[in-house]
């Protein structure tokens, strides 16, 4: 593991390359360029509000939209960094017939590409932070780490899903699938305090409440999206108790994962 | 010298057909639990049991037809596939230049490409930084290269690729049919700058090419490969040989498969073609030669209706079709107006001109006035021409297909005269 991690820092240039490559190419002849990036966030924001409108969630103290947006920022971080991931050992079939570098490096390329599109759209829930007069305190420094847990976590889906969509195309079929459905036991139109309310105070599913809501909590985006609301927004420190749960599951699977690739790795040309 | 690359007992199995999905999964499952037999996917080895050592500035060509196995044992070098079984090492940095531009991406321009694929070589950034106008000199792009490639030529774009790849600094290069890019003028330039990498640069080359006159002049040691085997492992000009005569067989057989495709035009009916072949002395047929001795061809004719003027041209040239002389009957050798019957044409060449090695003829026949072609083939009679005995083969010179009679003489020059 330490040795691919320096193997990696090896090829920092060659994923800082392949990533400006992928972001230079995708925006290259769309007039509005980058800008594309931040359209889905803000888009999918405007909807979840016209749809509170009519079915309404308690948001709490904070205001809807910024409360959605700032889920919808790593939702989609993690959603488009997996789906990136898992098509792009396909998707760069020519390159794994022609030349060798470790594969993974494809995967984390498709990763720091969505981390610059992250980037910007960090910039839209900065200037939503000013308009909601919300500054962030201290807490904020957080960030970073959720992110970078975040990314482990699209890399667990990234490194079998690339390597099983080498052999079996249905992977990348059904992937839209099932990120809708994740979706949707995510915290992303409804705060997880939601969640917490119906099963925790209310029992609201009997005597397997609780463990449903660590069943729930399993999901790494659960923890995910609710301390990036709370560190930002909030200005609370993360809350352990939602984020264990999915932090124990991502560093028991990474390096099952990792390994699973790494032993895929070495067909993928002849298979491809 | 150390051994760069040691290839021990290679094998490499591929499963024919593809991967079956669900229906057949299931077929199957029902075909073993009700005891029929299982059908299961072919086995096909592409390599077996290759063993290669090549040691550090060797230049090592691989040649063999197609589906030989060439391109799978690069991929093995280059680290791209692993071996079903038996081990491949390569000690160094390798620069794989399997396709040229495999990496260029069509939305990028030049100088984008140039980083990009320069990453995806492993050569460091500020390396690509100092190279980049040799690069793009070398490429003859220096107008372009702020334009997407996908509005290039295709011979800009090979350029570019191949560019970059050779300025990568490695220790072995990989090099797969990438000579044949752009015009004359450029392959120049490229056979040029492979030339220098090899011998001034003292680099360690592999290269597959189908180009034997390339092959047999950068390479010291040719390998032949033969449905994933290695046939024949020794200096270039044996193995090309030996390629040639086998490729020869091949062509032979597919032709008697044919038949006669190769007779053109369509007045066979006035004359037929009914063999050709290589006598010796007593007139039985041969194919073999002795240098500079004499060599006489058979040509049986089948005139069908009354024809004048009649035409015979002979040609000798090389298995790979680079043609070296011909002659003809044309002004030299009329027989009048020829009444329907069989005719045998005697051609003989006193002093057969060429070096050892083997050689192909062709031959043309027409008649009429203006001429009109009868018939036309090529790769006839193939001839193996070697020394007769007294015959020095050190003497001979190896190169060429014909010796170069000349005189030499030395004299002193007198420096205050000049």
């Amino acid at each position: 593991m330490i040795k691919s991690i320096q193997g990696l820092y090896h090829y920092r240039e060659l994923i800082g390359a392949l990533a400006w490559k992928n972001i230079s190419v995708r925006y290259k002849q769309a007039y509005l360029g980058i800008a594309w990036a931040v359209l889905k966030p803000v888009v999918l924001m405007l909807i979840f509000t016209v749809v509170k409108g009519f079915v309404g969630i308690e948001s709490g103290d904070v205001p809807y939209p910024i409360l959605t947006f700032a889920a919808l920022l790593p939702w989609i971080f993690f959603q488009e960094s997996a789906s990136e991931g898992i098509n792009s050992v396909t998707g760069n079939a020519p390159l794994i017939k022609k030349i060798y570098f470790p594969r993974e490096v494809f995967p984390l390329t498709a990763m720091v590409t969505k981390t610059v599109e992250l980037a910007i759209s960090f910039l839209i829930l900065a200037a939503m932070m000013v308009y909601y007069q919300m500054l962030p305190t201290a807490q904020a420094l957080w960030v970073p780490l959720i992110i970078g847990y975040t990314m482990l976590v699209a890399l667990v889906v990234s490194f079998f899903g690339a390597a099983m969509n080498v052999y079996y195309r249905d992977v990348g079929q059904m992937l839209p699938v099932v990120l809708s459905l994740l979706m949707y036991t995510s915290p992303v139109i409804y705060p997880l305090s939601l969640v917490r309310e119906k099963l925790v105070v209310q029992q609201a599913a009997g005597d397997w409440s609780d463990r449903l809501y660590t069943l729930y909590l399993c999901n790494p985006l659960a923890g995910i999206i609710d301390n990036f609301q709370r560190v930002l927004l909030k200005g609370l420190p993360p809350d352990w108790s939602t984020l264990s749960p999915g932090l124990v599951l991502t560093l028991l699977l990474l390096p099952l994962s990792y390994l699973f690739f790494k032993r895929a790795e070495a067909w993928f040309a002849d298979v491809i | 010298m150390s051994s760069i690359v040691e290839v021990d007992h290679l094998y490499k199995e591929y499963r024919l057909g593809q991967i079956a999905g669900i229906r057949g999964t299931a077929a199957r499952a029902f075909g073993k639990l009700s005891g029929r037999p299982v059908k299961e996917r072919e086995r096909f080895y592409a390599l077996q049991d290759i063993n290669l050592h090549i040691s550090s500035g060797e230049v090592v060509g691989i040649i063999g037809s197609n589906g030989a196995g060439k391109s799978t044992l690069l991929k093995h070098l280059a680290n791209i596939t692993q071996p079903t079984s038996g081990s491949v090492s390569v000690h160094g940095s390798v620069a794989p230049l399997i396709e040229v531009g495999a990496g260029i991406n069509p939305e990028l321009t030049g100088r984008e490409n140039i980083f990009l694929n320069s990453a995806i070589l492993g050569i460091p950034k500020a390396r690509t930084r100092e190279q980049l106008d040799g690069i793009i000199e070398f490429a003859e792009i220096e107008q372009f290269i702020d334009t997407p490639v996908k509005r290039y030529s295709s011979g800009m774009q090979v350029r570019l690729g191949f560019a970059i790849a050779t300025s990568m600094d490695a220790d072995l290069l990989i090099v797969d049919e990438v000579l044949a890019v752009g015009d004359i003028a450029f392959q120049r330039k490229c056979f040029d700058r492979m030339e220098e990498l090899i011998k001034r640069q003292g680099k360690t080359v592999i290269l597959v090419s189908h180009n034997l006159r390339q092959v047999e002049r950068l390479c010291s040691r040719v390998v032949l490969l033969d449905r994933g085997q290695v046939v024949a492992d020794d200096d270039a000009r044996t193995v090309c040989n030996l390629f040639y005569q086998r490729s020869d067989e091949k062509i032979k057989q597919s032709v008697a498969r044919q038949g006669a495709n190769n007779q053109l035009g369509g007045d066979a009916d006035q004359i037929q073609v009914l063999g050709v072949k290589l006598v010796d002395a007593e007139g039985v047929a041969t194919d073999q030669v002795d240098y500079d001795g004499t060599t006489r061809i058979a040509i049986d004719l089948r005139i069908r209706a009354a024809t004048d003027n009649l035409i015979v041209g002979l040609g000798v040239h090389t298995t790979d079709l680079l043609y070296l002389a011909s002659t003809d009957t044309e002004g030299e050798f009329s027989p009048g107006t020829l009444e329907p019957g069989d005719y045998r044409m005697h051609a003989r060449v006193q002093h057969f001109p060429f070096l050892p090695g083997v050689y192909s003829f062709r031959l043309a026949v027409s008649h009429g006035s203006p001429p009109s072609m009868a018939y036309y083939a090529e790769n006839l009679c193939p001839v193996t021409v070697g020394f007769a005995d007294g015959q020095s083969r050190a003497r001979n010179g190896e190169f060429g297909f014909v010796p170069l009679p000349t005189e030499w003489a030395l004299s002193q020059v007198d420096q205050d005269q000049d």
